[in-house]
């Protein structure tokens, strides 16, 4: 799985008040690769995520996207370039359906607020735009809920609205936060079966932030341990687990 | 230096009673959730007390005791008891309008009450206002400004030794930081919070009966305007300090006059005075709206009422779907485009009927006011179609984004102004001129909303609270925009061949333009836009995520509701043949909102039938005798507190009521249909599942 480099973040550092947040972290992710990002609660994972994305912004370091720098990009603009993720705490656009989601994600990547289009077509999706939405809720096996407002779903139904909403646009990098937090093995389980449908279907890359090591081990090619605040390892998912130092680090005991 | 003294000094007592109406709104603020906006309406009904009881030949010392202390807190409580404690988590639109709507109706209640209005001039409640006691260096002090000062001081000793030393003064600081968790330390904040709501009316009634001297006639008027100066110290105060607060509203007093001795004399100098509140809440908004999340506890609130939840916001056609069960989301547009039959919705009557009603009764009307209605009717109704278009304006801000402007009134008056001028000066026909005029008070729509929007809910509703006192002070006075007192005149159109400068003509012109401006309304709200704004409601951290540029939206949006009531302001200055800055002052934004707000933000009915209410009640005022036109006032009042129960609007909640009604009559006639069963009839479940298919759409979806 390696290809041109698609993410490049280098030296991204972040001190919240005394607290080193993020030290010189550095992490590639190459064009459909699948990289991994675990450590311990604390360990700087989440900070280093929103750094990528543009909701927090790095004291210091670079972050060059499908080699262009976004350090400084407002959040949407990341979106628009190809990035889409999913959030620890789910945030779906209460009240709207499912489909509504994801045609929302689908107009909004192409750029443009566009006024004229709503007065002069009333705003309605293009054909184009439907068979976009039709396939991801294919692909996610939500179309028999397509018209179901969002309140109305489980937590893990939720989760694949989210993902679905993240995959519109045709993103080349997917950042998912979490995604299994709160879910049974069942519904993790399906969503693993889903991340890796996904890949193969679309080559798109993904970070991934997550505690539910089945689910890393299922989806990543590669694996980043932060622990405070720094890279404390990198390499294959076996090796890495497998790591002496990891293990104390991550699990806390003497092996 | 001297100079800079002689000119701070005389700002002093009034820097004192800003404080002290500062403290007031931060105390309310913190301890209920309520930022009360009917604080300027209490501090007006104290000193109308005041001054009738002296009027009576009551003595001063004793007239003042019975507003400050027994008036002031009387109308407080009522208050509390009966609204504020009710709304304390709800939405900042919910929190706001009812008391907007009381610091319109409070007064003219109280009005009503003392039975005529006092015609001896305010008192000082120490000495003579006028005299002049002692000299402060080269300063004169006055009876007046010396009654401020002691006052004021005493007031700041006896709130430093109750916060200091007393137990219900430590609860109340801790209420004051986080209620949550006082409460959760096992303080029962709900009394605490009555206290706090006591202490705030006395601030208020202190700040009416001090400056009331001030004023040859009382005037609620004048009380608002204090106000603002009140809200700017709160602010200052991030809304949660209360020293801060104080030192706010006493630096404003002083920075006011100082300016005012510094500055030439003239527009520049009388504008940039009232200005100074609109500056200082730019300026220190940002900062108290990141003060509002230190509270540990702020995520904790319980969840908004499943009603208000279920109503907020537009119904546009997608999340339509989401609140009547109808499919009407991509799955229908999907047929439509492949050619498909969609699914036939159930009949026009069932599905909404109060909109169908409401088309009905206007096709009526319309008719009417071109065949037999008289001429000031007529004139009545075109008002209505005017006022509908600016109603429209806050129903695509208000309504699809929830935010909220009072300074609508303002783009309407510019609107107008830009219009007549343009057909004065420039000789540009008066349609083009509201074209113009929408044009540029989308312009100034933008420049406002560049600085303000990326405040939100209350912060937002105070900054442009302060730019419509602004425009009223420093931009309608100018000869080039709305010419002062003398106002601007705004002929009739004529296109080519067509006048219509006759009533009925230019009754069918304002419909027009009021259907292109529903047009716009509906296209924006169905179309993208008003699917993203939807999206934005739901959660504005995941709408950025996928890409949408949630801060330009709001500007996009801001800017086509300023335009909208620019056009229906020039529509009605065209109507009147004339405008005056009064006729679009800040407490006409208030009053319009409210009104809308009461009827319905959520569609583009309520717009219209909040036209027809609103020139309605200003007939009422106009025409009745005046002891009726209070009553007005008293219903106004009354209406703005039913909406805290019903905050999806009037319209809505009649439309839900009748729908439940068929719904009732539906299932009665099936029940009828089906065999004889016997009292088994009952209970093999048919009732149950038709009552729970009945229940009004808000309490299902909560």
């Amino acid at each position: 799985m390696s290809g041109d480099a698609l993410l490049v973040a280098s030296g991204v550092t972040k001190r919240f008040g005394g607290i080193m947040a993020l030290d010189h972290v550095d992490l590639t992710v190459d064009a459909g690769e699948a990289v991994g990002i675990v450590g311990p609660n604390g360990a700087g994972k989440t900070t280093f995520f929103n750094c990528l994305f543009g909701l927090v912004e790095p004291d210091d370091g670079t972050i060059v996207f499908a080699g262009r720098r976004i350090d400084r990009l407002p959040v949407w603009k990341r979106s628009r370039l190809g990035i889409g993720r999913t959030f620890q705490r789910m945030e779906l656009f209460e009240g709207m359906t499912v489909a509504d989601h994801l045609l929302v994600a689908e107009q909004a990547a192409s750029g443009t607020v566009r006024i004229w289009r709503d007065f002069l077509h009333r705003g309605g999706p293009t054909p184009t735009e439907l068979h976009h939405v039709e396939q991801v809720l294919d692909l996610l096996g939500l179309a028999d809920m397509a018209d179901r407002p969002v309140d109305t779903l489980d937590l893990g139904h939720g989760r694949l609205v989210e993902l679905g909403r993240a995959m519109m646009g045709t993103p080349r990098l997917l950042m998912l936060d979490e995604p299994s937090s709160g879910l049974d093995s069942g519904d993790t389980a399906r969503l693993a079966r889903i991340l890796a449908e996904t890949r193969r279907s679309t080559g798109v890359a993904v970070v991934l932030v997550e505690h539910d090591l089945a689910l890393v081990e299922s989806t990543v090619d590669r694996l980043v341990v932060l622990n405070f605040g720094k890279v404390l390892a990198t390499g294959g998912v076996s090796q890495v687990l497998g790591d002496p130092e990891v293990r104390r680090a991550y699990l806390g005991t003497t092996v | 230096m001297t100079q800079f003294f002689n000119y701070a000094v005389p700002g002093v007592p009034f820097g004192c009673v800003f404080a002290l109406m500062a403290v007031g709104l931060v105390l309310t603020y913190k301890a209920s959730g309520v930022f009360n906006l009917a604080f300027g309406a209490q501090a007006f009904v104290s000193a109308l007390a005041y001054v009738s009881l002296i009027q009576d030949d009551w003595p001063r010392w004793a007239a003042g005791v019975i507003a400050v202390l027994v008036i002031g807190p009387f109308v407080g409580v009522i208050l509390d008891r009966l609204l504020f404690r009710r709304i304390r988590t709800a939405s900042p639109l919910v929190k706001l309008v009812p008391s907007l709507g009381l610091l319109v109706a409070l007064p003219q209640v109280a009005l009503i009450i003392a039975g005529s209005e006092p015609v001896i001039p305010p008192p000082a409640i120490l000495g003579n206002a006028q005299r002049v006691y002692v000299h402060l260096g080269p300063v004169p002090l006055s009876g007046l400004e010396l009654s401020i000062s002691v006052v004021t001081v005493v007031v700041v000793v006896a709130l430093v030794v109750l916060f200091r030393f007393t137990p219900v003064g430590l609860e109340m600081r801790a209420v004051v930081e986080s209620p949550r968790m006082t409460e959760l330390a096992g303080v029962n904040a709900g009394r605490v919070s009555a206290f706090a709501w006591i202490l705030s009316s006395v601030m208020a009634a202190l700040a009416g009966v001090l400056l009331a001297p001030l004023y040859s006639q009382l005037d609620p008027q004048n009380f608002t305007v204090l106000l603002v100066w009140g809200v700017a110290g709160a602010v200052i105060g991030r809304f949660s300090s209360l020293p801060l607060a104080f030192v706010g509203g006493l630096a404003l007093g002083v920075a006011q006059q100082v300016i005012a001795g510094y500055m030439p004399a003239g527009v520049i100098a009388n504008g940039l005075r009232p200005s100074l509140p609109f500056v200082v809440l730019l300026v220190f908004l940002p900062m108290a709206r990141q003060r509002q999340f230190d509270d540990p506890l702020s995520g904790c609130d319980p969840p908004s009422s499943a009603v208000e939840r279920a109503t907020s916001g537009y119904r546009s056609a997608s999340t339509f779907a989401a609140s009547d069960g109808t499919v009407r989301s991509v799955g229908l547009w999907h047929r439509r485009l492949v050619g498909g039959a969609g699914d036939r919705a159930p009949g026009l009557l069932t599905r909404r009927p109060t909109a169908t009603l409401a088309w009905a009764v206007a096709a009526l009307a319309v008719v009417s006011a071109l065949t037999w209605v008289p001429p000031d009717w007529l004139l009545t109704m075109t008002q209505g179609v005017a006022f509908a278009v600016i109603f429209l304006s806050l129903t695509l801000l208000t309504g699809m984004t929830g935010q909220i402007s009072l300074c609508q009134a303002t783009f309407a008056g510019i609107g107008g102004f830009m219009a007549g001028q343009l057909a004065n000066h420039v000789g540009l026909p008066v349609v083009m001129g509201m074209v113009a005029g929408g044009v540029l008070a989308a312009l100034l729509g933008v420049l406002v909303a560049i600085p303000t929007l990326r405040l939100a809910g209350l912060p937002l509703a105070l900054a442009t609270l302060a730019f419509a006192l602004l425009a009223d002070n420093i931009l309608f006075p100018n000869s080039w925009i709305g010419n002062g007192a003398g106002g601007v005149t705004v002929p009739r159109p004529s296109a080519g061949p067509v006048s219509f400068a006759a009533s009925k003509p230019f009754f069918v012109l304002s419909l027009v333009i009021l259907a292109a401006a529903a047009g716009v309304v509906k296209l924006v709200g169905d179309g993208t836009i008003g699917r993203y704004l939807s999206a934005v409601r739901g959660s504005e951290l995941a709408a950025n995520a996928v890409g949408i540029d949630v801060y330009r939206l709001r500007i996009l949006v801001f800017a086509l509701s300023a335009a909208l009531a620019g056009v229906g302001g020039a529509l009605y200055g065209s109507l009147e043949g004339s405008l005056s800055p009064d006729s679009f002052n800040y407490q006409i934004s208030a009053v319009l909102l409210v009104v809308v707000a009461i009827v319905g933000l959520r569609s583009i009915t309520g717009a219209v039938v909040a036209g027809v209410v609103y020139t309605t009640l200003q007939v009422a005022v106009t025409t009745l005798p005046s002891r009726f036109a209070g009553l007005v006032a008293v219903l106004f009042g009354l209406a703005t507190l039913s909406y805290t129960r019903h905050p999806e609007g009037f319209l809505d909640y009649l439309g839900a009521r009748v729908q439940n009604a068929i719904a009732h009559r539906r299932a009665g006639r099936l029940d009828a249909r089906r065999p004889t069963t016997g009292p088994g009839g009952g209970a093999d479940g048919v009732p149950v599942a038709i009552g729970g298919a009945v229940a009004p759409a808000g309490e299902v979806a909560g």
